[in-house]
């Protein structure tokens, strides 16, 4: 009864000129949903690519559709990170966009998008509204693509292919970006199709996963190796997993001002719509704040302002590094005391820089390297390289590589100049549980020099140790400002681990 | 009025045409401090006055917007566009007398309305700055003798302006003072505050002088940058047609060719663009280059001459007082072309593809971008002005085809570019038919290699070589590429 349905047999690929896969053999059968997971680069996207047919790969790939379901008969691959171009048929987009109204006409809305997808494949519309509620997108048919969050980008992949239900799903990196409430609709959702006729393949190293998955690998040597529910976690040779590079560990921060950031009753809206609602909040030097609240809440909006990122701010009373916005300083005096990472820098960075430009830029705050940054900048660019384990791909182009390492680089990019003010907007997306763990303990260490840190995450179990403070947004508002009691246990038991001899 | 260069002596219009200094970084460092506290007042909130603004704004500086009154009262798109901005907008009459920098960035056309307006409202000591010369230059505005006159003309659109500034690069930027306006002394001060504030100080700054702005700017658009490239387009276009190869494909392939192709000539010159061909490939290209040089020279020359008599600036305001007539009319014209009316097939077309299959454009491209050059030089414009206006902007131009086709460069380009393309176009295309008649579909739709056997002989191989390396637009183009580190790549569809 168990009839295979993807069958692969010595499949060999390549990224770039290096094999990635080689002579993979997997079969998927009937009823069977699959976890891919495990270290980045280690081919899992090409994988994906290759069955869905959008990579060029050797070898054997057959698929036997289910001739009595009504499913659509077809693979449908939803990439890790949602592409879109302009109205002109171009991508070239820069992360600040989105916050300029002048500049977000120039994509598609939301609606316009979906109804082109339920033409194209001839997709029932009445169905489309209850998904789009499961996954609270709703109230964004109105915007335009330019204008969405990561998170966002991520829900509309996915309200398009569970509209669309094909026989088989391959879903790369589904829950990036997604706040806690929406994993959960998804994985309902996703237990509802797979009941439904769908079978899955997702790619994700996430812990909370729908019910049906009930096959798990991972790759290694180019090879598919089955794995147990309960060897997800793997434990590979990290370099993150060492201490803090000396030129940072050893330098202490100066702040500015004891206060980086007052914010007193701060309004943003577009048009009619208000996105940011009379937020109050002081952020003292050395603070270590988390930035918590659903998709859409105002995160990313608030932390725009706070880069000088948001045309806005020049309506807005507040205060950064103790001068009033607008008083005359310019972004790149603001900018050159903030290292920042978020999705949306990562996905509009300039894609043809090599790891080594796109790190050594973080001294610039440019997206690219645009001048001689000299020896001592290069040296510690070097080191941080060596440190994220990019010796071998410096000089690659960040465009060849894998997200994951991609992602390394421009972490590496937001530390480099030891900021005062480091923001991290889900620093971790795409990464590995241990490389999550590892980076997390390298902001402990970074933090104890004084840095005043803003980090975004959903899940408690992936915060740094070193947070004091919780800040918590609620549609455009400030739900709650609280003390992290635990802060002072949690303090004492990074002594011990920094202590421990690996 | 009358044409200011034309009551130049000689040897001042040499002198003003010849003003040219690539700009060292170490020129900057005193950043937008000169401006610092200053009211800045920009007429007009178009993409260039937004997106300038916008930049300014992030810089450190006090901008404001003045609009004229109608604008104001009727909310026009550019009242939105300052307001949604939280700029403070006013009229003329509320902001002028403020202003210790008026930024003209209205269109040419509106030039000699817009600062007759605003000129007695402007206080004493103040500076107006113009983003190109031609109200100056070729219209002969007279402007009171306290006001200091400077120019700072980005080289790209407005959304380019903006979106380079914010990743912390630039686009390259011509400056310069006018010589008559300048009673304190501080314009070039000015001028290079001001290109700091918009983040041009990254990308290479050119001092140039607004005669050589005007007379490099209006050659380098109606030959190689606009006129050449539609021309070049419709013949291919049409070539393939007649031959048999799908209409899709031919529209495709002329619609993002040209994009794909003068990508390598950004980058690498002619030199790079040409050493993507194969070598027999190359050796063809150079041969029917040399000849369409030979046919294209005297109309080249014709669009020199004419610039720098006024007798081009002339006709086309004669144009504008007849309620833009010819202009429209031949606006309305291009878009009834075959190749504008056709679709881009839905077919892949690699990037190497581009150039095999698209040879005659490579060799429309080095041509023109030759000939503009030597004609510009000849005329007494600089090597670094004379690079500007031809080589560095032919990619820009290429890519609002790649955009919309022949329709969106001209809705893209000033209306004063527009208007010389078609002059260009017209006389062009007559004077290339002989040619066309002998190109077939290896030069034009299909793979030049195929069916070839690739070898060439050595030494006709490297007396080409050698032709392409040493020619005066690429020695020049070598350095100022170097200068401008910020060469990023144009994203292709």
């Amino acid at each position: 009864m168990s009839q295979p349905v993807v069958h692969i047999a010595n499949l060999n690929l390549k990224y770039q000129s290096k094999p990635v896969l080689q002579d993979l053999n997997w079969t998927i059968n009937r009823y069977e949903n699959w976890l891919l997971c495990g270290t980045s680069g280690s081919g899992k996207t090409s994988l994906a690519k290759a069955i869905a047919g959008v990579a060029h790969s050797y070898g054997n790939i057959k698929i036997e559709f289910n001739a009595q379901s009504n499913l659509p008969a077809t693979v449908y691959y939803v990439a890790n990170w949602f592409q879109f171009k302009d109205l002109e048929g171009q991508s070239n987009f820069y992360y600040q966009q989105r916050y300029n109204k002048q500049s977000t006409e120039t994509t598609a809305t939301v609606k316009a998008e979906l109804e082109s997808f339920g033409k194209k494949h001839a997709l029932q519309f009445n169905e489309l509204d209850s998904i789009l509620a499961a996954l609270g997108f709703s109230e964004l048919k109105h915007s335009t693509l330019i204008q969405l969050s990561s998170g966002e980008h991520k829900k509309l992949q996915l309200v398009k292919a569970i509209w669309l239900k094909p026989q088989v799903l391959i879903l790369d990196l589904p829950y990036n970006g997604l706040d806690t409430l929406s994993r959960q609709n998804l994985n309902a959702l996703l237990e509802e199709i797979s009941e439904a006729g769908t079978q899955l393949i997702l790619i994700s190293n996430d812990d909370e996963l729908p019910s049906c998955i009930n096959r798990f690998a991972v790759i290694k040597e180019g090879q598919l190796v089955e794995i147990s529910a309960d060897e997800r976690t793997g434990n590979e040779f990290d370099t993150l997993d060492q201490p803090v590079p000396a030129f940072l560990a050893e330098t202490m921060v100066t702040s500015s001002s004891a206060e980086i950031i007052k914010m007193i009753d701060v309004n943003i809206s577009y048009g009619e719509k208000r996105v940011l609602k009379n937020i109050n909040w002081e952020v003292k030097a050395g603070e270590k704040w988390v930035l918590q609240g659903h998709n859409g809440s105002g995160k990313s909006t608030l932390l725009s302002l706070i880069c000088g990122d948001h045309p806005q701010a020049y309506a807005n009373n507040f205060h950064l590094f103790g001068n009033k916005r607008g008083s005359g300083e310019s972004i790149w005096e603001i900018k050159k005391r903030i290292g920042l990472i978020s999705p949306e820098l990562h996905w509009y960075f300039d894609p043809s820089a090599t790891v080594f430009q796109s790190i050594v830029s973080g001294f610039y705050d440019s997206s690219g390297l645009f001048c001689d940054p000299g020896y001592s900048k290069k040296v510690q660019t070097d080191e941080l390289i060596s440190y994220f384990g990019l010796d071998e791909f410096k000089n690659t182009l960040m465009n060849e590589l894998p997200l994951g390492k991609q992602r390394l680089a421009l972490l590496a990019r937001t530390i480099v100049k030891n900021p005062e003010l480091l923001i991290l907007d889900e620093p971790c997306q795409g990464l590995d549980q241990q490389q999550t763990k590892h980076f997390n303990r390298l902001v402990d260490g970074l933090c104890k020099n004084g840095t005043t840190l803003i980090y975004v995450g959903h899940f408690e179990s992936q915060l740094p140790d070193c947070i004091e403070k919780r800040i918590l947004l609620e549609n455009g508002a400030v739900k709650s400002v609280e003390n992290i009691l635990e802060s002072v246990e949690i303090a004492e038991s990074v002594e011990n681990v920094e202590n421990f001899e690996y | 009025m009358s044409n200011y260069f034309n009551t130049l002596p000689l040897r001042e219009q040499l002198n003003q045409l010849g003003v040219c200094d690539f700009m060292d970084s170490a020129e900057f460092l005193d950043g937008v401090n000169v401006l610092k506290g200053k009211k800045l007042v920009i007429v007009g909130c178009g993409a260039q006055g937004l997106n300038q603004g916008l930049n300014l704004r992030d810089s450190g500086l006090d901008v404001s917007y003045t609009l004229r009154k109608e604008a104001i009262e009727g909310k026009r798109d550019s009242w939105k566009n300052a307001t949604e901005n939280n700029f403070t907008v006013g009229t003329y009459e509320e902001l002028i007398p403020t202003a210790d920098v008026v930024i003209n960035l209205t269109p040419d056309k509106q030039h000699t309305a817009v600062v007759t307006a605003i000129m007695p409202l402007m206080k004493k000591g103040a500076t107006l700055l113009y983003s190109h010369g031609f109200n100056i230059v070729e219209e002969g505005m007279q402007i009171r003798k306290d006001i200091t006159v400077i120019m700072v003309a980005p080289k790209c659109p407005g959304s380019e302006v903006r979106a380079e500034y914010v990743r912390g690069f630039g686009v390259p930027t011509l400056i310069a003072v006018h010589p008559e306006n300048d009673p304190e002394g501080k314009g070039l001060a000015q001028a290079k505050a001001y290109c700091v504030g918009t983040g041009g100080h990254r990308a290479g700054v050119l001092k140039s002088s607004f005669v050589a702005e005007v007379k490099s700017d209006l050659m380098g658009e109606q030959t190689i940058l606009c006129g050449l490239l539609q021309t070049g387009s419709i013949l291919s276009f049409d070539k393939m047609v007649e031959k048999g190869i799908d209409a899709g494909y031919a529209s495709k392939l002329v619609q993002y060719g040209v994009e794909v192709i003068t990508e390598a000539l950004k980058h690498g010159g002619v030199t790079g663009m040409m050493d993507r061909l194969s070598n027999p490939a190359k050796v063809k290209a150079f041969e029917i280059s040399e000849e369409l040089k030979n046919i294209m020279r005297p109309l080249f020359q014709k669009h020199q001459d004419d610039i720098m008599s006024g007798e081009f600036s002339s006709t086309m305001m004669a144009d504008w007082a007849a309620g833009d007539k010819n202009l429209l009319a031949w606006r309305a014209a291009t878009g009834e072309t075959a190749f504008e009316k056709t679709p881009a097939g839905d077919v892949k077309i690699a990037e190497q593809e581009y150039f095999d299959n698209y040879t005659l454009m490579v060799a429309f491209v080095r041509a023109g971008v030759e000939l503009a050059f030597e004609t510009m030089v000849q005329a007494g414009i600089k090597p670094e002005s004379a690079y500007y206006e031809s080589l560095h902007e032919t990619p820009l131009i290429a890519n609002t085809i790649a955009r919309k086709k022949l329709f969106e460069m001209n809705r893209v380009i000033s209306d004063t570019a527009e208007y010389g393309c078609y002059l260009f176009d017209q006389a062009c295309k007559p004077l290339l038919a002989d040619f066309m008649t002998k190109v077939d579909t290896d030069l034009v739709g299909k793979n030049f290699n195929e069916g070839k056997d690739g070898g060439v002989d050595n030494r006709t191989l490297i007396a080409i070589n050698e032709a392409l390396r040493t020619h005066e637009v690429e020695v020049i183009g070598t350095k100022l590429r170097k200068a401008m580190t910020a060469m990023k790549s144009i994203k292709t569809a």
